[in-house]
């Protein structure tokens, strides 16, 4: 075919011109692909730190705030220590004297009836809604004196979650395997047993049928589950009936309550929709998003899905910009050189819109040749990314639940302690499929926006002037 | 048929108006050989290019078998150049990265004749021209002369009716001169085209069968019937 032979034999003969444009082309397309590749890469590591928080599958969670503390109010656990005796008062309810205490409690939300559930489960757009009950287990051995001005005793608390195995498949616990022994049955729902944290079990030799210490209750281990890496996620799952006993609030028994409500809209374009109509429905809780929390998020990982949308994404355009630029003046300088070629071809017969396809289909053949060693280029720069990326981290804050009060003689200062979770990401770099269409589409924009320009020129082109001009 | 009546062209070249052709009143009947000559810069080039509907007039007509190019559109032009005149230059004008009969059969691309007609067409012309063992070669692989009858040879590849050549022996020494004379000569003859040239070689010029003289844009017919 004549065009094809005129087009391979032309780029042949600007050969090294051809591959200037080539290289630069692909250069800014591998940077677009590269970046793309991080980004695509940090937000897969940010879901899965948002996932291990809220489970797979779940768009939505429901909390409500805890009320506010009042330092003067008798709720809550306070401990009196003095070189006299140590008084503990539990909601109001006093004791003196050494004691181990082991309280299981909602500290960072406040309970919902478990009606809560089955309203959000009746709204549009909600394929599927799951209940718990979000609970921490604080141990403390509380000495019979104390000294002045002396330190607390040191509590150890663990996150404990009331699972509804009706709705398991979402949740915190939807997002584990269990690596031994065995998930939780529907004749669990009234027993003693939990499911641990593999992590959490290998730290204290637990395995299945060995027990954990839940409010003072033992619980049968009846499985170790893996929860991933760069999650947040509770140290032990016990049944929602038993969290619901076991477990309080302000003092208050959680019976028929839990704390949070998980949500899965029918698409991920509902997800707004449905935040919306939660928030018409229930006007006091809190409607979490994975977008909302994503924002909660921080540490390098979180600096360095900014740098990739920053100063990544801006640096891929500049590139991408300079080698449109420099394909668009080589073009057209080639072009101006090939006047007298294109004249002779007028004078011939050639209509101005043939010679424009025949320059149009060497300006695109460079574009895609551009776009598929960009490709090669991207996969490299992502390659290279995943070599020497450095540790990542992200670190979630949680609310405790805990307030510290302290007396001084200018006032009472009360703060709300949160407990940063800082867990290390294994960020890879994938390129993805829509990124090598965008490169490739990228590159032939270019080839075709160069051949374009100089196109304009030979549109224009008197064949007599052309013939003239080197006459 | 060429009729050129009153004909004009006027350039602006910087703040001056120049008329490169002024008030040229000719005609030229078919299967005639005209030549041109005159000095540089007298609208010999300028000539051939409007005969060829490569420019327009600025004033005064200019029909080809009744064909208007002063008035034709640029579409219409284009099937002119396509199907009736051939161009053949001083500087041969050949595509450097095609070969002898790519060059020749890039003049049969505006005709959409297929492929296999294509490549006969183009074999006879090269034949014709004595180039058929040339055809494989790029234009930097030959000579000037074998240059030239490639560019002939795309000239007469459509089997045209008029051929306008533009200092067609200015590049070429004495031998390759007459050599490329004779065939345009030969196939003159033997083709019934009409051929106008353009040449500041007497010896050229002298070949055919009216000799005009453009001297600051007028046109003065030195030998042959005037025909005005």
């Amino acid at each position: 075919m004549f065009f094809l032979t005129y087009l391979r034999r032309e780029l042949r003969r600007r050969m090294r011109q051809a591959i200037f444009i080539v290289l630069g082309l692909a250069l800014g397309v591998g940077l677009v692909v590269t970046v793309l590749a991080v980004s695509s890469g940090v937000q897969d590591a940010q879901r899965g730190v948002l996932q291990g928080l809220y489970g797979i599958g779940t768009d939505l969670t429901v909390t409500t705030k805890p009320p506010p503390f009042n330092p003067n109010s008798n709720s809550g656990l306070r401990i009196t220590m003095t070189p006299n005796g140590t008084e503990v008062c539990n909601n109001g309810k006093c004791s003196t004297g050494a004691q181990q205490l082991d309280n299981l409690n909602a500290q960072a939300y406040a309970p919902m009836s478990y009606s809560t559930a089955a309203k959000v489960a009746g709204l549009d757009h909600v394929s599927a809604v799951g209940a718990g009950l979000v609970l921490t287990d604080e141990q403390m051995t509380i000495p019979a004196t104390g000294a002045a001005g002396g330190a607390l005793p040191q509590s150890t608390s663990f996150n404990v979650d009331g699972v509804d195995f009706t709705h398991s498949k979402l949740g915190p616990i939807s997002d584990g395997t269990i690596s031994s022994g065995r998930n939780f049955a529907a004749a669990d729902a009234d027993a003693d047993v939990a499911v641990v944290d593999s992590d959490y079990a290998a730290a204290r030799s637990l395995k299945p049928g060995s027990k954990v210490t839940i409010a003072g209750v033992p619980f049968t281990v009846i499985g170790l589950i893996n929860q991933p890496q760069g999650s947040v996620p509770p140290e032990a799952y016990i049944p929602l009936a038993r969290a619901q006993a076991l477990g309080k609030s302000a003092g208050k028994s959680l019976a028929g309550k839990i704390n949070a409500v998980y949500v899965t809209a029918a698409s991920a374009a509902q997800i707004p929709a449905v935040q919306s109509e939660i928030g018409k429905l229930l006007p006091s809780v809190t409607v979490t998003s994975p977008s909302s929390l994503a924002n909660e998020v921080t540490g390098s990982l979180a600096s360095t899905a900014q740098l990739a949308s920053d100063l990544g994404r801006w640096l891929s355009m500049l590139v991408l910009i300079t080698a449109f630029a420099v394909a668009c003046l080589l073009t057209m300088a080639a072009v101006a050189r090939r006047v007298r070629e294109f004249g002779t071809l007028k004078a011939l017969g050639w209509r101005s819109r043939r010679i424009i396809v025949q320059v149009l289909g060497e300006s695109a053949a460079l574009g895609v040749i551009g776009g598929a060693v960009g490709v090669g280029v991207g996969f490299a720069g992502a390659a290279i990314i995943g070599k020497i990326a450095p540790k990542l981290t992200a670190t979630v804050a949680t609310p405790t639940g805990q307030h510290l009060v302290q007396a001084s003689p200018s006032g009472t200062q009360v703060t709300n302690p949160t407990i940063t979770h800082t867990v290390p990401v294994v960020m890879s770099a994938p390129v993805t499929a829509g990124a090598i269409v965008l490169a490739i589409v990228l590159a032939v924009i270019g080839g075709l926006l160069a051949g374009l320009i100089g196109s304009w020129r030979i549109a224009r082109l008197r064949p007599a002037e052309a013939l003239a001009r080197v006459a | 048929m060429y009729e050129l009546a009153h004909v004009t062209k006027d350039y602006q070249k910087g703040r001056r108006m120049v008329s490169a052709v002024r008030d040229l009143t000719l005609t030229i009947p078919d299967g005639e050989w005209l030549a041109v000559q005159g000095r540089t810069g007298h609208g010999k080039s300028t000539l051939l290019h409007l005969l060829g509907g490569l420019d327009r007039p600025t004033k005064g007509s200019l029909t080809y078998d009744g064909t208007d190019l002063t008035r034709a559109r640029e579409k219409q032009l284009v099937t002119v150049r396509s199907g009736i005149f051939g161009f053949i230059f001083q500087t041969f004008n050949l595509v450097p990265t095609l070969s002898a009969a790519e060059n020749v059969e890039a003049a049969l691309i505006p005709l959409r004749t297929n492929r296999a007609e294509r490549r006969r067409r183009v074999s006879a012309a090269l034949e014709s021209v004595g180039l058929a063992d040339r055809a494989r070669h790029l234009p930097s692989e030959l000579s000037g002369g074998q240059q030239q009858r490639v560019a002939i040879a795309r000239a007469i590849v459509k089997e045209r009716w008029v051929l306008l050549a533009d200092e067609p022996t200015g590049n070429l020494d004495e031998a390759t001169r007459d050599e490329i004379i004779g065939l345009l000569e030969r196939l003159w003859a033997d083709r019934g085209l009409t051929l106008i040239t353009v040449t500041h070689d007497s010896t050229v010029a002298k070949r055919a069968q009216r000799i005009g003289v453009m001297k600051q844009g007028r046109l003065t017919i030195i030998r042959g019937a005037a025909r005005t």
